[in-house]
């Protein structure tokens, strides 16, 4: 059964207006791709809190800091790389050191971009922007997450990067689904292992997880949408109770979802693990699920991978 | 159009010989500091917060305030200097420089020391956030000016470039660069490290109202700043001519002491150097 389908870009830039609309001091930067952002509805609802500034990110970053210091919450959109590891410094400084309530969000991250090539994919930008002290890491795993998240991330006083697929999401939660930045959400119960899935992949994790039920398999599935800062409460629960852990993510293995938690059990709760993720490579290029395959992120190789791994 | 009278003008000069008393205070407390580019910017720096800016030391986030962003962080002797003598903190702060968390680090804390705006020492980001604070205020409606001083060698940031075209295609006149071009840096000559020139045809072309000005004259630096912006629309970039470490006589223009770590000779030369200032401006400062 399939469920249904939203684009996350566009899901992301109606629930902008919609917090434009419950806060004034919103606005919104872009550099050149304000449309591929998902902007253009909020461009024309508040045309005046729309700043275009062309393509200079690393000036982007200092100049939301700069309105942030008026009291404005700005917006910053654009594609996943070129908010993070281009202007990282400027992340670093003038909003984590500076303290600065501004909100960075990455589109189309991950290998969205599949056949534009490792350029314009962006696989180390949790693992580089969640080391700034004080920055808020958001990683939504379905539309109606990016709704709530884009609302939860404009109320939270604070910098913030959240990241966005490019392709269509499936709806995992109901509209009345009670989201806390923070707070990780356990969608299935299970003892013999936890898969822990975030954002983009959560949907692939869900299916593996489902495949595996079906299978006998006990298996409790956790949604990790705020990497940083991390459920620690929530994952050292199921590491208990589990005693296994298999981790899916659209990123890195270096320093993402599956290296924070690794870092977390290792000192608490040694667990075994297994990490599904990108290995250390640039990845390929070709079409997104072709290259999700390629990289052992489909349900049948998750499920596969935790059916080897719980043996 | 405002001109400063010439009694105002020595009485920033004396602020000025206080300021430069104040630096070597915190080069006594912390034995080296970056004092070179301090004492090229620092008579801008005090005739910006003495008569200039709109600040009240008494509640330094007062809304209605004027911003002063210090790009080239590590000057920041000068702005220490100038907020303790306006009454931004007690001077005794001035003491601890170099000392374990101290509040006047080597490189300015917004969180830790009232008076200071940005978090700057990496290079090449003061004028972003001068822009981003400028449209802010503009949009709101507000009269309150930005101002960004800048080092020359640190133009060669590309970053800044970005900057200098934002603000003047968003027509941020309430911004003012200062420019300050003592003309060296750690290595040498700016122009043989690498050259900016010529400075005013860029900024010029960049969109910019550009002046270019003897940074030491208090009344230059004054009134264009107050009569700024002289091109409505248009953001203001004043090029200050100034002398690296100037006041001491020993290191005025040399490359050496872009970072001074002082010994007991040339700290004793310095105490004169400046008394011979205050004797020459016949004011008497602490």
């Amino acid at each position: 059964m399939q469920s249904e389908l939203r684009d996350p870009r566009k899901t992301f830039g109606e629930a902008l207006v919609e917090v434009g609309k419950k806060l004034p001091n919103v606005v919104a930067l872009s550099a050149d791709s304000s449309s591929g952002s998902g902007m253009s509805p909020f461009h024309k609802k508040f045309p005046e809190r729309h700043f275009e500034f062309g393509i200079m990110e690393q000036g982007i970053v200092g100049i939301s800091a700069g309105l942030a210091t008026t009291g404005k919450i700005p917006f910053f959109v654009a594609i996943a790389p070129f908010v993070t590891s281009r202007p990282f410094e400027m992340f670093r400084n003038d909003l984590g050191y500076m303290r600065q309530n501004v909100k960075v969000v990455g589109r189309c991250a991950g290998m969205t971009y599949s056949d534009l090539g490792a350029t314009h994919q962006s696989l180390e930008d949790v693992a580089i922007i969640r080391t700034i002290p004080g920055v808020t890491v958001v990683n939504p795993g379905c539309p109606i997450e990016i709704i709530k998240a884009t609302h939860a991330i404009a109320e939270h006083v604070g910098p913030v990067y959240m990241k966005l697929g490019g392709p269509k999401m499936e709806v995992l939660f109901q509209e009345d689904y009670d989201f806390q930045l923070g707070k990780g959400v356990t969608m299935m119960d299970g003892s013999d292992v936890t898969i822990i899935g975030t954002g983009t992949v959560l949907q692939k994790a869900h299916s593996a997880a489902r495949l595996l039920t079906k299978k006998g398999v006990s298996v409790r599935l956790i949604n990790i949408h705020t990497i940083k800062p991390l459920d620690e409460e929530l994952i050292l629960k199921a590491a208990r109770e589990t005693k296994q852990i298999v981790t899916v993510e659209e990123h890195y293995l270096v320093g993402g979802l599956g290296s924070a938690i690794a870092e977390l059990l290792a000192l608490n709760c040694p667990t075994r693990m297994r990490m599904i993720g990108v290995d250390d490579q640039l990845a390929s290029n070709g079409p997104y699920e072709a290259l999700l395959g390629l990289y052992g992120l489909q349900p049948e190789q998750i499920a596969e991978t935790v059916t080897t791994f719980i043996q | 159009m405002y001109i400063l009278p010439q009694k105002e003008r020595l009485e920033l000069e004396c602020k000025a010989l206080a300021a430069r008393k104040n630096v070597l205070r915190m080069i006594k407390a912390g034995s080296s500091g970056h004092v070179g580019g301090a004492l090229s910017i620092i008579d801008t720096i005090t005739a910006l917060y003495f008569k200039v800016m709109k600040v009240d030391p008494a509640n330094p986030q007062w809304e209605g305030r004027d911003r002063f962003v210090l790009s080239a962080g590590h000057k920041c002797l000068a702005v220490y200097a100038v907020l303790a003598e306006m009454g931004f903190f007690e001077k005794e702060v001035l003491d601890t420089y170099g000392s374990l968390s101290s509040k006047i680090p080597g490189h300015p804390d917004m969180h830790k020391l009232p008076g200071i705006e940005s978090n700057t020492g990496a290079l090449g980001h003061g004028l972003s956030i001068g822009v981003g604070m400028a449209l802010g205020l503009k949009v709101d409606g507000g009269d309150q000016k930005v101002f960004v001083a800048m080092g020359d060698g640190e133009l060669a940031e590309g970053s800044n470039w970005e900057a200098a075209a934002a603000a003047s295609h968003h027509q941020l006149d309430n911004l003012l660069v200062f420019v300050d071009r003592n003309r060296l840096q750690i290595s040498g000559l700016t122009v043989e490290v690498m050259s900016y020139e010529p400075l005013y045809e860029r900024w010029k072309a960049f969109g910019w109202e550009v002046q270019t000005i003897n940074g030491h004259d208090m009344k230059a630096i004054v009134e264009l700043a107050t009569n700024a912006p002289a091109a409505p629309g248009k953001p203001t970039c004043i090029i200050l001519d100034t002398v690296k470490a100037k006041g001491l006589s020993f290191a005025e223009n040399r490359v050496d002491y872009h970072y001074w770590k002082a010994n007991q000779d040339e700290m004793a030369q310095a105490d004169k150097d400046l008394a011979e200032i205050e004797a020459r401006l016949t004011c008497k400062v602490n």
